[in-house]
């Protein structure tokens, strides 16, 4: 694989990480609590910005583990069976994005069984200080693992091949990229933006994200199966046949 | 209020406990601040709602949180959208 194009497959997976919205909805839900306490806004903003800082490291932290372990297990080339697991779990993905991603309910209700939002929701509106928001936003990382998983893989496998400093070039890629709806959130949140305002565009438009989402793993399986498992078999077949 | 009142919490989930009026006017006054609303605002918006509330309550012995939350979200609605919204989506955002 090029080096531009793994860091293109690593900026889509990044933006696909990016349409998932549990870190959003408890970023809201953060601020929401700490505005509603009366907190100041330097103290809401030190908490928003550890909550950001949070989902950003483990992010990363993920990416490298995942790109650590293919290295380790499959040396700098992935195999072919690997990237058809890997694509499957895309399209499976893809389709369970576009069914159950967002409740059948008002509001943003997510996917997430509803005993973990409940503890996640107490966590969050029990957090009052930064390194308890860091963690909030460690957890939130995990918490969506289930759906995470496959942009992050795809983000690892597109990684081992490349020279290791744009293998550091290409994780930071994909932290930022994963973060921009935080940070944009968190910017207005920051500017003094009404909650009620982001929440009703997220809600508006929810239907709109998820439609992205599943679309976009669709897209990316699609692709990867046609350039990292079809084509290679493809090119071989024709030099045999020549 | 003449007698007390008992609040069925989550359909009989968790354990019902008397209704408890600043309990109300905190999460109220809570949402209007969430919208950045002015302290004075929330507090009155908060206080009016309350009102509302305990009236509509006074005649019945027993009551569910969700009637609770469904009432004050519709008075709330008349006074202030926004932190009604917030109000009511509040479970319902994760």
């Amino acid at each position: 694989m090029e080096l531009l194009t793994s860091l293109v497959i690593v900026s889509v997976a990044a933006l696909i990480h990016a349409s998932f919205q549990l870190s959003i909805s408890m970023l809201t839900l953060l601020s929401s609590h700490t505005i509603g306490s009366k907190r100041s806004h330097s103290h809401l903003l030190r908490l928003t910005n550890a909550f950001v800082a949070g989902v950003g490291v483990m992010t990363i932290l993920l990416v490298s583990f995942t790109a650590l372990v293919a290295s380790n297990v499959f040396g700098t080339k992935i195999p072919s069976l690997a990237w058809v697991v890997l694509c499957g779990l895309l399209f499976g993905l893809g389709v369970s994005v576009w069914l159950f991603y967002y409740r059948k309910q008002g509001g943003t209700s997510l996917w997430v069984p509803r005993d973990v939002a409940k503890y996640l929701h107490d966590r969050t509106k029990a957090t009052k200080n930064s390194g308890e928001a860091f963690g909030l936003g460690l957890s939130s990382v995990v918490a969506e693992l289930l759906f995470v998983l496959a942009p992050v893989a795809v983000g690892a496998f597109a990684l081992v091949s490349v020279p290791p400093l744009w293998q550091l070039v290409g994780i930071a890629l994909y932290g930022l990229i994963s973060l921009l709806p935080l940070l944009v959130v968190n910017g207005l949140i920051g500017s003094g933006r009404k909650l009620s305002q982001i929440q009703k565009w997220r809600e508006d438009n929810k239907l709109f994200l998820q439609f992205i989402a599943g679309t976009g793993l669709f897209i990316l399986g699609f692709y990867l199966y046609v350039a990292e498992v079809l084509a290679p078999v493809v090119s071989a077949s024709a030099g045999s046949a020549l | 209020m003449s007698q007390p009142i008992d609040v069925v919490k989550q359909g009989g989930r968790r354990p019902s406990e008397r209704f408890n009026q600043n309990k109300l006017h905190n999460s109220l006054k809570a949402a209007c601040l969430s919208v950045r609303s002015p302290e004075g605002e929330a507090e009155t918006a908060a206080a009016n709602v309350c009102r509302a509330v305990i009236v509509w309550c006074t005649e019945r012995p027993e009551i569910t949180s969700a009637d609770v939350r469904r009432v004050a979200a519709h008075h709330l609605q008349r006074i202030h959208p926004e932190a009604a919204y917030m109000y009511k989506h509040h479970y319902l955002v994760l």
